[in-house]
């Protein structure tokens, strides 16, 4: 009765948005560039976005869903992910203005 | 009921009352596009961003606070949950949102005064304001989506504003760290929601709550256990990033160095006071669901008292996890504080460290909820909450004045180091009175309101470990903090009083009739008086607490 067995449901969603949010964490601690950094956070933010999306569907989770609220608040992930894309390159871009390179070990002007 | 009459029902009834509860927000955005339409119609008129911020920040105070009227008063008429009960109004959010505008007037003040030449403050307060309203947002959140929604729309803007010196390498480098950190952290507290709110089959915070009383009452497999507390430490990482709680406070020291003294002030202060407001809401939310909180009565769901009963263990759980991060927070904010040199990290350090007194007060609360035989008890949560609502007014005007006293530290002598403090009570003797009245204050020594501050939390927490043992530890890490912090902040006043006046200087001379200096003196005046009319704070707080519990 392993995972592989059973028809799609509700597990192996989750299984697949617990590996994107593993692979994000570890692009986002491991990586030295800012944008492989925040290809980082884009990947946590659609494993949760699957989930939401996962929970929000009667025709994964049968009667107790989150309904459209799942849905929506997806939408609103992927908003804020875009807004907040927006300002962090934005940020990485003046960054690699004053200091030459988006490495953010080369950061290492405030320490104590 | 009709499409039609739910359409009714949903503007009429929902829309209409939701809207006339929130209007200090839609102040607070009228106020900003109004400033984004002054800098392009009216383009001669220079001072309009800080005439307009001034003008909408007083409109919001005095639509957002009911001035004619008691503390008891404003409790019953003020609780109830708005659109739809994604917020919801009451008490807790008027008082704390009241505090967070009178910050930003007096911040605006300050930011006026200190930046007096630089033409160019537009964005400056419309970042602010945008931070404003999702602070607003947070502290009124009821609903998985606004929590996200508030903790983005108060972060964001803040990323910006540490890189606003665009010129500066340090300046562009704090708001790097700031917001990949940031973002990171909001990831992660993202996937912690969708985890708690699938698990739970609802996204609305006291119905998650309700639904978890059913399942733990109807036997909670382990898998179910796993994924909710993971999705619960999840969350606090978000919620720790904005309260920079360790070990999630490396951004701190570096953004408070790296931004200019009054964003670190904002950060410092809003910031911290929203996500407190945070926190205490997910922590009410899930230790206590109290029945206004929901659309409609959940009577049929489970009786109250019952309902109350079987979140023992979520309670037990939320303690435990505030608890440690509290005094570890505080322990390590007060030790790396040692070893400062200069001004702004030490800030940051305190800051850090009064996050975690600022802790304790909500671990207190979730212990302090009793069930017994007969019924349950809150009381003693109640004042718990009023003693962190009254720590957060009081720790408004400290911190305020710490930061404010460094920017113009900063403007006469172009040094934020400690050691170039020294000498200037011979040159300015009344700013060096103001930041050891500060200071002290800090420390929470009498007579001065940081006492009061942290008299009512450590006796809060007393109450708290009666009922929790456990909590008597960390009222023991408090107390010795406190005494520990003491030797920090007293360094930063021996330096300006008994040090040497280094030779290299120039004389900063700012006598107490200056603009500069009336400003610090009219946020130390507060520090004094609240000491002996912290009466007239009480009530309020007491007020903000009793819907919240």
């Amino acid at each position: 009765m392993s995972i592989f067995c059973e028809p799609v449901g509700l597990s192996h969603y989750l299984v697949v948005s617990a590996i994107l949010f593993v692979c994000g964490v570890l692009c986002m601690t491991t990586k030295r560039n800012v944008l492989g950094v925040l290809m980082g956070i884009e990947l946590v933010l659609n494993g949760a976005n699957l989930n939401f999306m996962a929970f929000g569907s009667p025709a994964i989770c049968g009667t107790s869903t989150l309904g459209l609220d799942g849905q929506l608040i997806a939408l609103f992930v992927i908003v804020l992910a875009a807004a907040e894309a927006a300002v962090a390159l934005a940020i990485a871009l003046n960054y690699y203005h004053t200091h030459a390179t988006v490495d953010v070990d080369r950061g290492n002007e405030l320490k104590g | 009921m009709n499409f039609n009459e739910l359409l009714q029902d949903v503007v009429q009834k929902d829309t209409l009352a939701s809207l006339r509860a929130v209007q200090p927000e839609l102040t607070l955005c009228a106020t900003i596009i109004a400033i984004l339409l002054a800098k392009i119609l009216i383009p001669a008129w220079k001072q309009s961003p800080f005439h307009l911020t001034v003008i909408g920040l007083a409109t919001a105070m005095f639509v957002g606070f009911p001035w004619h009227g008691s503390a008891a008063a404003a409790v019953s008429t003020l609780a109830q949950p708005i659109f739809t009960a994604s917020l919801v109004s009451d008490s807790f959010t008027t008082v704390v949102r009241f505090f967070l505008l009178t910050f930003a007037m007096l911040f605006a003040a300050f930011a006026e005064i200190s930046t007096d030449g630089e033409d160019d403050r537009t964005e400056f307060y419309v970042l602010i304001l945008g931070a404003l309203v999702g602070m607003c947002l947070m502290i009124s959140a009821n609903h998985v989506l606004i929590v996200l929604l508030g903790v983005e729309m108060a972060s964001v803007p803040c990323y910006v504003l540490a890189g606003l010196k665009r010129r500066q390498s340090k300046s562009s480098e704090a708001a790097l760290k700031y917001a990949v950190f940031g973002a990171g952290a909001a990831g992660v507290m993202m996937f912690g929601l969708s985890l708690l709110a699938g698990g739970l089959g609802t996204a609305h915070l006291p119905a998650m709550a309700a639904n978890l009383a059913k399942m733990i009452q109807g036997g909670i497999s382990p898998q179910q256990i796993t994924i909710l507390s993971l999705g619960g430490l999840m969350v606090m990482v978000g919620v720790g990033f904005k309260l920079s709680a360790v070990p999630f406070h490396f951004w701190a020291p570096d953004v408070f160095e790296g931004a200019t003294a009054e964003v670190a002030a904002f950060l410092s202060v809003a910031s911290k006071a929203a996500a407190l407001g945070l926190l205490m809401r997910l922590c009410s939310a899930f230790a206590f669901p109290a029945d206004m909180y929901f659309h409609s009565p959940i009577g049929e769901l489970l009786p109250q008292a019952s309902l109350i009963a079987a979140l023992a263990p979520v309670r037990q759980y939320i303690v435990a996890i505030v608890a440690v991060l509290a005094a570890v927070t505080c322990t390590f904010g007060n030790l790396a504080a040692y070893g400062q040199t200069n001004m702004k990290r030490l800030l940051a350090y305190s800051t850090i460290a009064h996050a975690g007194y600022m802790m304790m007060p909500v671990a207190a609360a979730v212990a302090l909820i009793r069930v017994g035989s007969d019924g349950v008890s809150v009381d003693g949560a109640r004042d718990a909450v009023a003693s962190l609502v009254t720590y957060i007014s009081i720790y408004l005007f400290m911190n305020l004045a710490a930061f404010a006293i460094v920017a113009f530290l900063r403007n006469a002598t172009g040094s934020e180091e400690i050691a170039d403090y020294a000498g200037l009570v011979r040159r300015s003797p009344g700013l060096t009175v103001c930041m050891a009245i500060v200071m002290f204050s800090l420390v929470g020594l009498p007579p001065l309101a940081g006492f009061q501050a942290k008299w009512v939390m450590f006796y809060s927490l007393i109450e708290a470990a009666h009922v929790c043992p456990a909590l008597w530890a960390l009222l023991s890490v408090g107390l010795l903090n406190t005494i520990l912090s003491l030797f920090y902040y007293l360094r930063v006043v021996r330096v300006m009083a008994l040090s040497p006046e280094p030779l290299y200087r120039e004389a900063p001379t700012i006598p107490l009739t200056s603009m500069v200096g009336m400003y610090c003196g009219l946020l130390t005046a507060p520090m004094l008086l609240l000491f002996f009319a912290l009466d007239r704070v009480l009530p309020w707080a007491h007020a903000a607490a009793s819907t919240l519990f």
